[in-house]
């Protein structure tokens, strides 16, 4: 039997497909016998769609583990919302998601324009050929598949250990690392973002197509969307990454972020492009749609990034990979993008225009589009030839001896290129425009000047790094820049947008002025974004791992360069939802309130270690007292050995014994009203009610030179499916955070390592600005057409 | 028009030389092909799950305990883990001499690290001839730790 998601899909293909006939008759033929069923068609699929979405979600939330995809990145115990975010963890829900929304952004054209005109009609084609091809894409990789058809699985039921009517008690779980608050925003952000390109794109094809006018006011709302939901997902993910230990900080050039920014930097390229093409349909007439198809392409290109398995990166979440497909779906697109642009090209008239020179508005915000494009084209190049030289040569190469170093030195001369070109645009005017270029030649002579200035450590790369000695020379020649260059361009761009402003708060007409301001608030954004990840990075203050024991609970430990942490508490607890007391384990308090009720039989309980003392009974023979707490009572447990037993407090157990009354210890001569008597084999590890997800936290203080600069908590979360750190985060309002890594309990020690992180919460307003500007843009609707 | 042909001119062979450099660069300085355990700390390792088996043969028959170490190359955090930690003095001996070791590349062995529940290097799993696993080690945690660590494991196993 075929599942009723699989149906939704075949159902929406179908019908989807239908549409598109009609839409095709209708533009090719100009037969309208399938007109009227072309927008209830796209609504149903739409319709399809979400209804099969709820349902995957809907199997999450029961946790209907007769689904593989259910089974693999969910299980019981975890919370409602990681149950929710499991539906995107994995390749086959994040591919319906993406299919969905771009069917809900074909059902918003369909209804926003009735295909009343050949611009919509023709977008609507292209958009809807995408999503089919995506709906295909999700069919292939199903989110629906049954957990009977695991080849493991299939091979258990030939053998005739299971039947066919197998379904799991419990599933496999979400990887500890995505059980998150970032992995709730961050993967929907990426996916909306990679779905609602698809209208941009698809415009621009039927511009490149048929030069069809009007197709930048079509997708310009959706562009601006993609660009500020696409930018947060990356935001997001770099925050998720500074907050989880060992992915290097919030931006490592890591394949996968990187991929994904690849398509922010070409569609902010795309932006600029429009803002030009939008007032002469002359200029950028080529390069703006260009840039568009470019973006689409390389979202498909990050999609196949992600979870490909070809790249080396921190994101390998495992899956294979409908790979092949979407290479041909960007083979495809290329082809067809690259040669309906060279038509255009051609086909365009050389203007013989006057020559006005280099130095006009045009030709510098060409620059501007052209650095964008070497941007996205250095970290594309950074994360693709390496897997292209293990593909093609069968060898892993590195492309410089420290990853990021590779992306830093070339990407940092252009920012500053662009930096300036940032300060000489915003503030341009034709009619000042010598006094313009005299201030731009002065800030790039400053820019190259300050390159030469020896500081201490504050270059490209950083000097001390045992990676340095192995650069070769020209990547020594770059990283040996003093970064203080970045300032005069940062300090012109930061006057220019204060100009630029101050300019259209004395506009009167509000909607100029809002957008306006709008685009200020972007530009400083990403100047904050920019002196936050430079600052950032360069001047983190990493100290070296200390072991702190337990013991010394309440003690200042000195860790050295004056720098010192205390630890207040440690403690350990389940991430399940339900933390109630199982079956056949008593309540301590139930123990004591009715020791009659315990004697015959033997007693299980389960709970916290709060205290213990071992004392040696015999020679050879040891005693440990322990004191278990089940948050309703405490309750003392002897168990002898022939050697003291290893636990500690906060350590949580499961014990079995026999109840005991008025029992006095030999050798210490104490008396113990009810004690449980146990063996070390009958003591096991964690509650009887603990989930798969157990989390580790510990409270600290951080001191430098005796004053308290920090505190929080720092956790540690281990599950059967790997580990997870969350490190103690503590900003203060000067910029400067106070960054501990806690890596886990060992041998009775706390593993802690402090890091002094200045500026980055630069970075963080950096990324607010963005949204707050782009909002404001979005919210000031374009003129009507006529006006 | 022609400013902006030949600025786009420009920057294309700027990009071309660009790539050509950087894949030339990578190919002679870079290459990762970990022939002589240079990243591993220059103590030598049974390599990926083929070495498993064999590890856990010599550990049974030498009655020494297993050290898995899960790394990848573009891991940062395990250059310094391997020049400071396994390569310091004190370690260093203890693992050659006392332990089987094994490596495991991430970006190759997969299986195993999921087996594991290893999702990041540098990660050490330590285990008895047996496969039990002893301790678990997760990230690049410096020498101090490690030690008493695979001396107290050492010692246990011998003591058996």
């Amino acid at each position: 039997m075929i599942p009723l998601g699989d149906i939704l899909l075949y159902a929406s293909l179908a019908v989807s497909v239908i549409a598109l006939v009609g839409l095709l008759l209708k533009d090719l033929k100009n037969i309208e016998v399938l007109n009227q069923f072309v927008t209830p068609a796209i609504l149903l699929v739409a319709g399809f769609l979400t209804f099969s979405y709820l349902l995957l979600t809907y199997y999450f939330v029961t946790g209907n583990f007769a689904y593989d995809y259910v089974w693999q990145y969910s299980s019981a115990d975890l919370p409602l919302v990681y149950k929710l975010s499991g539906t995107w963890a994995g390749q086959p829900g994040t591919y319906l998601l993406w299919v969905w929304v771009v069917f809900l952004s074909a059902a918003w054209l369909a209804l926003s324009t009735k295909h009343n005109s050949m611009l919509a009609r023709r977008t609507q084609i292209i958009t809807l050929i995408t999503g089919i091809y995506l709906i295909i894409l999700t069919l292939v990789q199903t989110p629906f598949k049954l957990i009977i058809e695991r080849p493991e699985v299939v091979d258990l039921i030939a053998k005739g250990t299971l039947t066919t009517d197998f379904v799991p008690l419990e599933g496999n779980g979400l990887n500890a690392l995505l059980v998150n608050f970032w992995m709730i925003v961050h993967p929907p952000f990426m996916f909306i973002g990679y779905a609602t390109m698809t209208i941009p794109f698809a415009a621009a094809i039927v511009y490149l197509l048929t030069k069809e006018d009007g197709w930048e006011e079509l997708g310009r709302q959706w562009t601006r969307f993609t660009w500020l939901i696409l930018g947060m997902g990356i935001a997001v993910g770099g925050v998720w990454a500074y907050l989880v230990l060992g992915w290097g900080g919030f931006w490592a050039w890591d394949p996968v972020e990187t991929a994904s920014f690849i398509p922010w930097l070409t569609l902010t390229g795309f932006m600029h492009a429009t803002a030009l093409y939008r007032k002469d349909k002359k200029t950028f007439s080529i390069a703006a749609p260009i840039l568009a198809a470019v973006s689409f392409i390389l979202v498909l290109y990050a999609a196949i990034v992600v979870r490909s398995g070809l790249f080396n990166s921190v994101h390998a979440f495992g899956d294979a990979s409908t790979g092949t497909l979407l290479i041909i779906f960007i083979v495809v697109t290329f082809i067809v993008s690259l040669v309906l642009g060279l038509r255009r090209y051609f086909e365009e008239p050389d203007k013989v225009e006057e020559d006005r020179g280099f130095w006009n508005k045009t030709n510098v915000f060409y620059v501007t589009l052209l650095l964008f494009v070497v941007l996205a084209f250095i970290s594309f190049w950074g994360i693709s030839f390496p897997a292209f030289i293990q593909l093609t040569q069968g060898l892993k190469v590195g492309v410089a001896s420290d990853t990021k170093n590779f992306f830093n030195i070339w990407s940092y001369p252009f920012t500053i290129i662009l930096l300036l070109a940032l300060g000489f645009c915003l503030n341009y005017n034709e009619t000042k425009k010598e006094e313009q270029k005299k201030t731009l030649f002065i800030v790039i002579g400053l820019s190259i000047i300050t390159m030469f200035l020896r500081t201490e450590n504050f270059y490209v790369l950083d000097h001390t790094s045992p990676f340095w000695v192995r650069e070769p020379t020209l990547y020594k020649l770059i990283g040996n820049v003093s970064v203080i260059s970045i300032f005069p361009s940062m300090i012109y761009a930061t006057w220019s947008i204060i100009q630029r402003l101050t300019g259209y708060l004395q506009i009167k007409s509000i909607r100029p002025k809002i957008k306006g301001i709008g685009i200020a608030i972007v530009h400083f954004g990403a100047l904050f974004i920019l002196f936050g990840a430079i600052i950032s990075s360069n001047f983190t203050h990493t100290m070296q791992t200390v072991n702190i024991p337990l013991s010394s609970k309440g003690e200042l430990e000195d860790i050295g360069n004056g720098y010192g942490i205390k630890l207040i508490d440690f403690s350990t607890r389940s991430l399940a939802d339900n933390a109630n007391i199982p079956e056949g384990v008593a309540r301590i308090s139930e123990i004591f309130s009715n020791p009659d009720n315990y004697f015959t039989n033997g007693v299980k309980i389960s709970g916290k270690v709060a205290n213990i003392s071992i004392v040696q009974s015999a020679p050879g023979t040891y005693t440990t007292y322990i004191l278990m707490d089940d948050g309703t009572e405490s309750l003392w447990v002897a168990a002898q050995a022939n050697e003291p037993l290893n636990y500690r407090e906060g350590m949580e157990l499961t014990i079995d014994g026999f109840l005991m009354t008025n029992f006095k210890s030999n050798s210490t001569g104490t008396t113990f009203p009810l004690i449980l008597f146990s063996t070390p084999e009958q003591i096991t590890q964690g509650t009887a009610s603990a989930g798969k997800y157990q989390v580790q936290s510990v409270q600290l203080e951080i001191y430098q030179d005796n004053k308290k600069i920090g505190s929080g908590i720092a956790e540690y979360l281990n599950s059967e499916s790997g580990s997870g750190t969350f490190p103690l985060v503590d900003s203060s309002i000067t910029g400067t955070d106070v960054y501990v890594i806690f890596q886990g309990l060992g041998g009775g020690t706390v593993p802690l390592s402090l890091k002094i992180i200045p500026a980055v919460n630069f970075a963080w307003i950096g990324i607010v600005l963005f949204a707050i500007g782009i909002i404001l843009i979005m919210a000031v609707k374009s003129r009507p057409k006529n006006e | 028009m022609r400013t902006k042909k030949l600025i786009s001119i420009l920057v294309l062979v700027l990009i071309l030389s660009f790539a050509y450099f950087s894949y030339k660069t990578a190919l002679s300085n870079f290459t990762l092909s970990d022939k002589n355990n240079s990243y591993l700390g220059g103590i030598k390792f049974h390599r990926s799950a083929a070495g498993l088996e064999e590890s856990f043969q010599i550990a049974q028959q030498e009655n020494k305990p297993v050290l898995m170490y899960f790394w990848a190359i573009w891991c940062q955090y395990c250059a310094r883990f391997q020049t400071d930690t396994l390569g310091n003095p004190q370690v260093k001996k203890i693992l050659e001499e006392d332990y089987v070791l094994v490596a495991m590349d991430l970006d190759i062995d997969r299986d195993v690290a999921q087996q594991y529940g290893v999702s990041y290097p540098p990660y050490l799993v330590i285990m008895d001839p047996k496969g039990n696993i002893k301790e678990r080690v997760p990230g690049a945690v410096d020498a101090d730790y490690l030690l008493p660590i695979v001396t107290k494991i050492r010692d246990d196993v011998r003591r058996k």
